[in-house]
């Protein structure tokens, strides 16, 4: 009895013993316990090195395919890689916690793919004082001086070929306008879905304004064409809505101006719904079943950004990081995210209709099949 | 009688909680087809022996033998009891209110016909069941819209439905009134002629000796003794005197009243039912209750005497119409509850469980509930008053617990009474009402809670007892008002008191002058 | 009474309620040591510990008002989306109308207690049951925030943000730990030490067995034993960093708000209402008004939940307070409330709260998905629950039964107590 008693005490106080020694480690010399194994003062670190990827929750194939090809490139580049996407509910949170995370392992470089661009400033800091790279991947963080670099596909661009694109589609189909068509845009939340519509519009707006083109519900605005959280159902829902609203009659909508593919084929779902034909529609990401839609010639046309190019590009950036280089950059003006011009490298996008299919999807493994 | 096979024997059962022997070495021997009565102060472990019985307690949670109809049986729950034919119909129904007599009574036990249920069938069975209970309604008719003694029927109507073989009713008239019990234990007896054992828990001791042919008496968690009704010439003080170990010379203590002036007067008081426009549960009843008078309240079930107790306690039910209430020559408004305990009101309400207690407290906790203010500064519980306070209620009115952070659920009927009591007399009431103080309390309970509202009144408070039993209220008030359909029909003086004189009034609308 | 059940009762309290809780630290205790070993010694790391604070610290703060909402018998839903309102309209109210900061946190408030008022309003004296309520409040308030924000996302200025994202700030001599956070835990120490020797004069006025001394001895060694070192992990973070404001924000809460549930008038009437709401009523507690309080003041801490989470994001975002209410009512009912009402209390939530915090952080540090975990947060959920159905089902709390069981061996030679004959031991069996 007795004995047990001192052999609690005892684990107690050896419990107790080991929780004041190991809080004698400090972490406060320096930039923390991450800046140790700094090797080399030029700023580049160990080649096995920790590079974490926090990317949004798995609503597209795209963050699913891009998740997958950063875990084995960066392995296979000989870095240690934490790839995490945030959950399905708890998304702006969840980045925050899993970012918080990395850096507390010691992360070099983190590659971060927003949820919300804004919320993310507190945790890119306490990276940064961390020691870290802050690496921006497809969405610009904004409101933060501590973001380093930024790499995506050329958003400006892709709205410009979207534009094009829906002009060039409905000309095919009937020669002559005016045409009536509707505007989707992305996510508020994301800053890319305002560059996206701006493009586009650089190129509609001249053809509404000579009336070539008429929006028919009227709704221009970007916080009335917004498809929030960059779900198909609000795509969808709207869509409902506006053929409700707008073409009860005869009037026929012969265009639509999607930036996306997940939010193309929710458009064309409820187009069909209402028995109307289907008209001209945009998309953006070569999702395998919008691909499926353009090849069977309902959705016109989609853009391929191409993932394994973005990673691939993202992980070279990595390594010139790793060795204490300065990444290669091609924009350095155009990105302000309301606290500094964030430098940025910009990739090409490529506009993709039935014509083109084949040869753009030609080293696709997945996507060149469906385009036979 | 004696010579009757013996249909269950349950020998030197052992039950132990962690800390507690529940049952200790209990031995029970029923005969077929006699009533057979089992008798104890609460705790003395009559349930727990009923849970060893039915499976409640599984097999090998106990050391004993059961032997039923010759076989060494081992129930693991309850429903290899019910096949075994031994039904148990405890105190709080297990009816579905919102469904039909029917389905109440085939409720997990409906006949099939291809898998789904042959309610054609059921509706024939029922009928013949409720034919067997005396029970004269629809079988359509909704549980909850019939009145407690015929739920009650309708549970014994669902065991017959398993084809019962034993059936045991745990306190089966502790909520009926005087017709609906006599009903019952004429059923009884018929069963008995038809050949149905049962054996039936009861704190009415009359009932016991006006129906019983064998009865064991357990204390303790040990049987003390089994008589023979008939044989050993039982009546109702030998009944109390092996349950308690000692003759209680009289049921309740002395007393020598000590009557003041008039103090609290109501007049008119008319209250509308809550949910019925028409019905009144109230008509203008005018009272008065005297400093250090014990009034009772005597009436039916349903007669409205708790409606009247809980309206004038801070409107608690109905919807208030008409009627005044003076306190002292000054007229008082009762409004809300808590002006009504501002004002010196007290209401001990009938269903201690579910409206009484906070059964999650503890003791503590509960006594002092009605009046925080008093232990307290600034908002601030002081808890060391708070103990103290209820270890002083602990022994003066012997509560029986091993200390007051102890959980109010863990206490026996008769302790929990007590424990509201204190609640009550914690706010310092000059009126304390009463109602049904000594329902479903062992014989040992009762006579403590008599002497602690003698003590009341000779504080010179005055004390309204509402009871459903007529021999307490003449036994102990002063004066009694008797109540039917929601008017006061008369006032007796405890000089002429009786029980046929009273049961006429309660039963009569025909106001009868008071003497 | 041995020297071990005096341990067993004295050490952490003694009652039912405590050992459950007592059961709660000790899983708590498990789930650290188990992550500190997996990830290598990450999770005790003073960066990592700073960061689980002022990630979790609003969520801690919804389960205190949350505990009162259940402990009163109802539910709160709309604590999220009355959290993001609140954000959207102060973040924007500061940038449009250049609003100061410490006025744009009292606007919060006020918004909270009104929309407090109005949820409040409909369950006390409409009789709407809370979770329709609040149910209704949650489109309300989400719909409200995006019709305000217009969806959009919606920057705090500098100051403001020290709330959710700020830390004890650097002052006095060089002692290699910050300063600040070291008076904290002295602070602490003290008050647990003043707070022991208070319980033992209290005992002793009520002429009850105080603890042995070498019990309260070791008691407090352990307590001042963590609290130091929880001290020097928070003092030594890297410099700039220490005890976050929100963490300071969440102790002043759980400190005021235990003692309110636990010594006042008011904490009382809470839980006699969610115990027994009619036997409340009837012993003069004002239903309505308590109903009304538990609900206001659930979305007046929703709305500072709300406030502190914008200040660490630094901006307003249509995604803030997505399915927190989840994470508030979990770590309620983890920490030991009743579904039913009338249990529970707020040191159980934290605790609750804190095992789900840690599980969380502990398996992003080693890089499980946010999907896993989200599986394993309601499993655990699930049988923290189921175990304490099951425990009360076998009629005592088998935490501590367990935990103590190798102790016990020795010990049946003890007389038991003999059973008490008038109370109804049969219905209610005791743990001894």
């Amino acid at each position: 009895m007795r004995r047990t008693i001192t052999r609690g005490i005892a684990v107690i106080g050896a419990a107790a013993l080991l929780a004041l020694g190991t809080a004698c480690s400090n972490e406060r010399e320096g930039s923390g316990s991450t800046g140790k194994d700094t090797s080399d003062a030029k700023g580049g670190f160990a080649q096995d090195g920790l590079v974490g990827v926090a990317l949004p929750a798995k609503t597209s194939e795209n963050w699913v395919l891009a998740g997958d090809l950063f875990t084995n490139g960066l392995k296979d580049a000989g870095f240690k890689a934490d790839v995490q996407y945030a959950g399905a509910s708890t998304t702006v949170a969840d980045q925050q916690a899993q970012i918080s995370s990395m850096v507390t392992k010691g992360a070099k470089v983190i590659v971060i793919g927003a949820t919300d661009a804004a919320q993310l400033s507190t945790q890119v800091a306490q990276a940064k004082q961390a020691g870290a790279t802050v690496i921006a991947y497809d969405r610009l963080i904004t409101n933060t001086k501590d973001v380093d670099y930024y790499i995506a596909f050329d958003n400006f661009k892709v709205g410009q070929l979207q534009g094009q694109a829906l002009l060039d589609g409905m000309k095919a189909k009937k020669a002559k306008g005016p045409y009536t068509i509707e505007l989707f845009s992305g996510s508020p939340d994301d800053n890319n879905s305002k560059v996206f519509f701006d493009g586009a519009m650089e190129v509609l707006k001249p053809a509404i304004d000579k009336g070539d083109i008429v929006v028919g519900s009227g709704q221009t605005d970007i916080k009335q064409t917004a498809t929030q959280g960059w779900k198909a159902e609000n795509a969808q829902s709207r869509m409902d809505s506006l053929l409700n609203s707008t073409y009860t009659g005869k009037k026929t909508l012969d265009g639509v101006l999607s930036p996306n593919d997940t939010l193309a084929r929710a458009i064309i779902t409820s187009v069909k719904g209402a028995g109307k034909p289907v008209p001209v529609v945009t998309g953006q990401d070569s999702e395998v079943e919008s691909v499926k839609s353009i090849m069977a010639g309902e959705q016109y046309s989609t853009i391929n950004k191409d993932t394994r190019k973005l990673v691939a590009e993202t992980i070279k950036m990595v390594q010139s990081l790793q060795k204490g280089d300065k990444p290669t950059i091609n924009d350095t003006k155009s990105y302000n995210n309301g606290s500094k011009v964030v430098p940025s490298y910009l990739l090409p996008p490529v506009i993709v209709t039935k014509e083109n299919a084949a040869e753009a999807y030609a080293n696709d493994p997945k996507l060149s099949p469906l385009t036979k | 009688m004696s010579s009757a096979p013996v249909l269950l024997e349950m020998r030197s059962i052992t039950k132990t909680f962690p800390g507690v022997t529940a049952l200790a070495d209990v031995n029970l021997v029923v005969k077929e087809g006699e009533i057979h009565a089992i008798c104890g102060e609460n705790g003395a472990g009559k349930s727990t022996l009923m849970k060893v019985l039915s499976g409640v307690h599984p097999h090998g949670s106990y050391t004993g033998e059961i032997v039923y109809r010759g076989d060494t049986v081992r129930f693991h729950d309850i429903r290899a009891s019910e096949q075994a034919g031994i039904v148990i119909i405890h105190q709080e129904l297990a009816l579905v209110p919102g469904m039909s007599i029917t389905e109440n009574i085939f409720l997990g036990n409906e006949p099939r016909k291809r898998g789904s249920i042959d309610w054609k069938a059921a509706q024939h069975r029922a009928l013949e069941l409720m034919e067997q209970v005396g029970l004269k309604e629809d079988p359509d008719t909704l549980v909850k819209d019939i009145g407690v003694g015929k739920q009650q029927l309708v549970e014994i109507a669902k065991a017959f439905a398993k084809d019962v073989k034993l059936l045991i009713l745990d306190e089966p008239t502790a909520a009926l009134n005087e017709t609906d019990s006599q009903h019952l234990l004429d059923l009884l007896r018929g069963f008995r002629d038809r050949g149905i054992t049962s054996i039936m828990i009861s704190h009415k001791l009359n009932e016991i000796e006006a129906v019983a042919d064998t009865i064991t008496i357990l204390r303790d968690g040990r049987t003390i003794e089994s008589l023979d009704v008939e044989a050993d010439g039982v009546n109702e003080d030998r009944i109390v005197r092996g349950m308690v170990g000692r003759e209680l010379d009289s049921r309740f203590p002395d007393h020598t009243p000590d009557i003041g002036e008039v103090f609290f007067e109501v007049r008119d008081w008319t209250v509308r039912h809550p949910a019925s426009d028409e019905r009144l549960v109230c008509k203008g009843s005018t009272f008065t209750v005297r400093r250090g008078e014990i009034v009772g309240f005597a009436g039916l079930m349903g007669a409205g005497r708790t409606e009247l107790a809980m309206s004038l306690f801070g409107r608690s039910y109905g919807t208030f119409l008409s009627g005044r209430v003076f306190k002292d020559g000054k007229e008082i408004h009762l409004k809300t509850v808590s002006e009504a305990i501002r004002q010196g009101l007290a209401y001990v309400s009938e269903d201690r469980k579910s409206i009484g207690l906070n059964l999650l407290d503890d003791i503590k906790t509960s006594m002092v509930a009605a009046k925080l203010s008093k232990i307290s500064r600034h908002q601030v519980i002081d808890p060391v008053r708070e103990h103290r306070i209820a270890e002083e209620y602990r022994q003066s009115l012997r509560i029986k617990t091993p200390g007051v952070d102890e959980e109010v659920v863990k206490l026996s009927g008769g302790n929990q009474q007590k424990v509201v009591l204190a609640k009550w007399m914690f706010t310092d009431p000059d009126l304390l009402i009463l109602d049904e103080p000594t329902r479903g309390i062992d014989v040992g309970a009762k006579y403590e809670i008599y002497g602690i509202i003698q003590r009341l009144v000779g504080e010179g408070k005055g004390v309204i007892v509402i009871s459903s039993e007529l021999p307490e209220l003449i036994g102990l008030c002063d004066r009694i008002y008797t109540v039917f359909e929601g008017a006061i029909t008369g006032e007796v003086t405890r000089r002429d008191a009786n029980p046929e004189l009273l049961m006429k009034q309660m039963t009569s609308m025909k106001k009868t002058p008071s003497p | 009474m041995s020297r071990i059940s005096d341990l067993q009762k004295n050490l952490f309290g003694g009652t039912a309620s405590n050992a459950r809780q007592f059961g709660m630290i000790a899983t708590l205790v498990a789930i650290v040591l188990l992550f500190q070993i997996w990830t290598g010694g990450l999770t005790l790391t003073s960066g990592n510990l700073i960061a689980v604070v002022s990630q979790y610290s609003y969520i801690l703060i919804l389960a205190i008002g949350m505990l009162m909402v259940i402990v009163a018998g109802h539910i709160d839903l709309s604590v999220g989306s009355v959290a993001a309102f609140t954000g959207i309209v102060v973040a924007k109210t500061m940038q449009e109308h250049s609003l100061p900061w410490p006025l744009g946190i009292l606007l919060g408030l006020l918004v909270g207690a009104a929309i407090g008022a109005w949820q409040g309003f409909w369950v006390a004296y409409v009789g709407v049951p809370a979770f329709i309520v609040t149910l209704a409040g949650m489109l309300l308030f989400r719909g409200g925030n995006q019709y305000i924000g217009n969806a959009d996302t919606v920057p705090v200025p500098t100051g403001f943000r020290d709330i959710g994202a700020g830390f004890l700030p650097e002052v006095g001599p060089d002692t290699g730990y910050n300063n600040l956070t070291l008076l904290l835990g002295l602070l602490a120490c003290a008050g647990v030490v003043w707070r022991e020797w208070r319980a033992r004069q209290t005992r002793r006025v009520m002429h009850a067995d105080a603890a042995p001394l070498w019990v309260t001895g070791i008691r407090l060694a352990v307590m001042v034993g963590i609290i130091v070192f929880t001290t020097l992990r928070f003092a030594g973070g890297r410099v700039g960093t220490s005890f976050p404001i929100s963490g300071i924000i969440l102790i002043a809460l759980v400190l005021a708000y235990s003692y309110y549930t636990r010594n006042t008038i008011g904490g009382r009437h809470i839980y006699a209402v969610g115990g027994n709401s009619r036997a409340a009523e009837l012993s003069g507690v004002k239903l309505r008004r308590v109903n009304f309080l538990v609900m206001m003041n659930m979305s007046v801490l929703a709305a500072l939940a709300g406030m502190i989470f914008v200040a660490r994001s630094a901006a307003s975002g249509p995604q803030d307070g997505l399915s927190w209410e989840l994470d508030a009512i979990a770590a309620v009912f983890i920490g030991g409330a009743a579904v039913s009402g009338g249990l529970g209390t707020i040191s159980g939530s934290i605790v609750g709260g804190l095992v789900m915090a840690l599980l969380n952080n502990g398996l992003q540090l080693e890089g499980v998905g946010s999907d896993m975990v989200q599986i394993i947060k309601g499993l655990v959920l699930l049988l923290a629950v189921a175990f304490d159905v099951y425990s009360k089902s076998q009629g005592r709390f088998s935490i501590i039964g367990t935990l103590m069981r190798p102790f016990r061996q020795n010990e049946t030679s003890t007389p038991v107590d003999p059973p008490n004959p008038a109370s109804d031991q049969d219905k209610a069996p005791v743990a001894g």
